[in-house]
């Protein structure tokens, strides 16, 4: 007869960490929240204690050396998770300096004991590890005393019920420390510095008995505490696949014959075309076109300059809350921040289509040491929107060449599952554009060149240039024409 | 607001301490809040934080009151006690009263200052219930 013990999870109340912790905290767990100096351990720790204790399960927080308690509480009350009313009920602060200056972790572990034995907590919270460690330094036998003060720590919180969080400064993680053994949990916060921009990152590298996701992960540290950006695909539901015949209205009148009836639902269209073309205007259009449908839609604003302020329906329908938007000035934005606030706008809104203008701009806006994986993380931000069942058009800035035909910078084309591209193109003597319908997948579509303007109402499609050939060279020549001389 | 949160942490000393009292038990009465307060604060700071606070606390008050000045030591230890008492003990009861209550109302901004009302008050809520308690043991017309 085998009846396993369950291991009950805490939730955390820290967004983005239950899933990164692979489903909460395990309870009786024993911890080591770790980083280097202001890489928001504290508040971690902070933001964790404050939701998870109560009268009946309180929390005990040692404060050891480093940062003094009145200037820690004085910079922690500012978090929106700092809840006076808590301290001395279900959260009590106890100070060890007294303990840990005299160097005598016997007596560090005797202070602990009394305490837990006075209050018996369900959290343990001691900050900083580190200065324990620190102040033991110097008596030769430094690795054996700390060997012995972690076990007996640790034995100490488990048999007490206590789950335990350790705080601790720690540069390198292949110090062979004896904390890294005895936890059953390591979160690591990481910062680093690319240029003039700082990006904050979490990892779980270890966390017994739990599906934990493994690398990396963004978070970002507002008035509301700590924010993990799990990548976007563990954290949503996938919607239920729609008919290919479910089409959506570009909202251009002509496009949607020449994509068999609009775009699939569910799908993505990357707009690719160069500066000037229209795209804007044409992923707009696709929104009001919803918005007119009874939908609603998110649009994600990278442009340095946003146009919307010209496009009256579009800033109508924005002003009356049918569009949602997503913009982000921060200069290390990541790619699971923007799929973040686009779920959160699009659960809103219960929003069905969404537009992100353009990927130029997205791409700028992105943190130095998020680019480096721009593509992969775009495929994952693309799969997560359709995976919530929204519709998604991306408009994406072309370099006109004539010599090749491209559609993208970043190889996005295979992994969208519809493509436009807008062209400019010369015939006599004037600029004029050009739109064709490249892919729709798994349907039928146009493969005509016609021709469109832009003006006040829009984008309106014109006629195939059908006496025109090598329009995408840029160069197109007149055929069954005699070209009428100029010279005379 | 102000006057009212100054009045319910200036009320300790006034509730410790009878109208008609004299110098000594005055001292007394600052000496006994004064461990409450560092009762109710050692845990959270530790000692060496508490008697940080309180030589502020003496340093600002010192400028009022200059027969304060001795009680500034420099080493880090915690406060005299004994002094303080001393001190207060050779004063005339009203100014005795008056110093006493500038103290903790200077303290009570210093510590507000740092970390804000609410959880200064809250900190503190033991030493002040302590001392509602103690009310009626020093109050003669009870």
């Amino acid at each position: 007869m085998t009846s396993k013990v369950t291991i009950n999870s805490l939730s955390t109340g820290v967004p983005g960490l239950d899933d990164l912790l692979g489903g909460g905290l395990p309870e009786f767990s024993f911890n080591l929240i770790a980083g280097q100096p202001g890489c928001g351990k504290t508040t971690l720790a902070h933001q964790i204690m404050f939701s998870l204790a109560t009268e009946a399960r309180p929390a005990l927080y040692f404060t050891v050396l480093g940062e003094p308690p009145l200037k820690m509480l004085r910079y922690q009350q500012q978090f929106a998770f700092f809840n006076h009313d808590a301290i001395n009920r279900s959260v009590r602060f106890v100070n060890l300096c007294d303990e840990a200056m005299a160097g005598d972790l016997d007596r560090v572990l005797a202070r602990i004991t009394e305490e837990v034995a006075a209050h018996e907590p369900a959290l343990v919270f001691v900050d900083s590890f580190r200065s324990v460690v620190l102040a033991t330094q110097g008596d030769g036998n430094t690795h054996n005393h700390l060997q012995r003060f972690m076990q007996q720590l640790g034995m100490l919180m488990t048999s007490w019920q206590a789950t335990t969080f350790l705080i601790g400064e720690y540069f390198t993680d292949s110090d062979a420390n004896p904390v890294f053994t005895v936890a059953d949990g390591l979160i690591w916060l990481r910062q680093s510095v690319q240029r003039n921009a700082m990006v904050r990152k979490m990892e779980i590298m270890k966390m017994r008995g739990q599906p934990s996701l493994p690398g990396l992960h963004a978070f970002r540290i507002t008035e509301d505490g700590v924010k993990i950006f799990v990548p976007a695909a563990n954290s949503l539901i996938s919607a239920p696949p729609y008919a290919i015949d479910d089409r959506a209205s570009m909202g251009v009148p002509g496009l949607d014959e020449m994509m068999n009836g609009g775009l699939p639902r569910g799908y993505s269209l990357l707009l690719a075309g160069p500066s000037g073309s229209g795209k804007s205007i044409l992923a707009a259009a696709f929104l009001n076109a919803g918005v007119r449908n009874g939908e609603t839609g998110v649009i994600a604003a990278f442009e340095r300059r946003p146009n919307r302020a010209h496009n009256k329906e579009l800033a109508q329908n924005i002003e009356q809350g049918r569009i949602g938007v997503v913009e982000s000035d921060a200069a290390d934005v990541s790619i699971e921040e923007v799929m973040h606030l686009l779920a959160q706008e699009i659960r809103r809104l219960k929003a069905s289509r969404v537009v992100i203008d353009s990927l130029s701009g997205f791409e700028l806006a992105l943190g130095p040491s998020f680019k480096d994986d721009f593509r992969e993380s775009l495929l994952r931000l693309v799969a997560a929107l359709t995976g919530l069942g929204a519709t998604v058009v991306m408009t994406s800035e072309l370099e006109d060449r004539y010599t090749d035909l491209r559609f993208s910078p970043y190889g996005t084309a295979f992994m969208t599952d519809a493509i436009i591209v807008q062209r400019y193109i010369e015939v006599e003597s004037r600029l004029r554009r050009v739109m064709a319908v490249v892919k729709v997948r798994d349907s039928a579509h146009s493969d005509e060149l016609r021709e469109y303007s832009v003006d006040d109402s829009g984008i309106r499609i014109g006629t195939l240039l059908a006496d025109q050939e090598g329009l995408l060279g840029g160069r197109p020549a007149t055929r069954h024409r005699t070209v009428p001389a100029i010279e005379a | 607001m102000d006057s009212q949160e100054s009045s319910r942490l200036t009320a300790p000393l006034a509730h410790r301490v009878a109208e008609d009292a004299d110098s000594h038990q005055i001292a007394a009465a600052i000496n006994a809040l004064w461990t409450d307060i560092e009762a109710a604060l050692q845990p959270i700071v530790g000692s060496r934080g508490v008697a940080a606070l309180f030589k502020r606390t003496l340093h600002l008050a010192a400028a009022r009151h200059p027969w304060l000045a001795p009680l500034k030591p420099g080493n880090d230890d915690a406060v005299d006690l004994g002094q303080l008492t001393a001190l207060f003990t050779a004063q005339q009861p009203a100014l005795a009263r008056e110093a006493g209550s500038a103290l903790f109302e200077i303290f009570r901004e210093l510590l507000a200052t740092l970390i804000g009302t609410p959880l200064s008050e809250r900190l503190l809520q033991t030493a002040w219930s302590n001392s509602s308690r103690a009310a009626p043991a020093q109050d003669p017309k009870s």
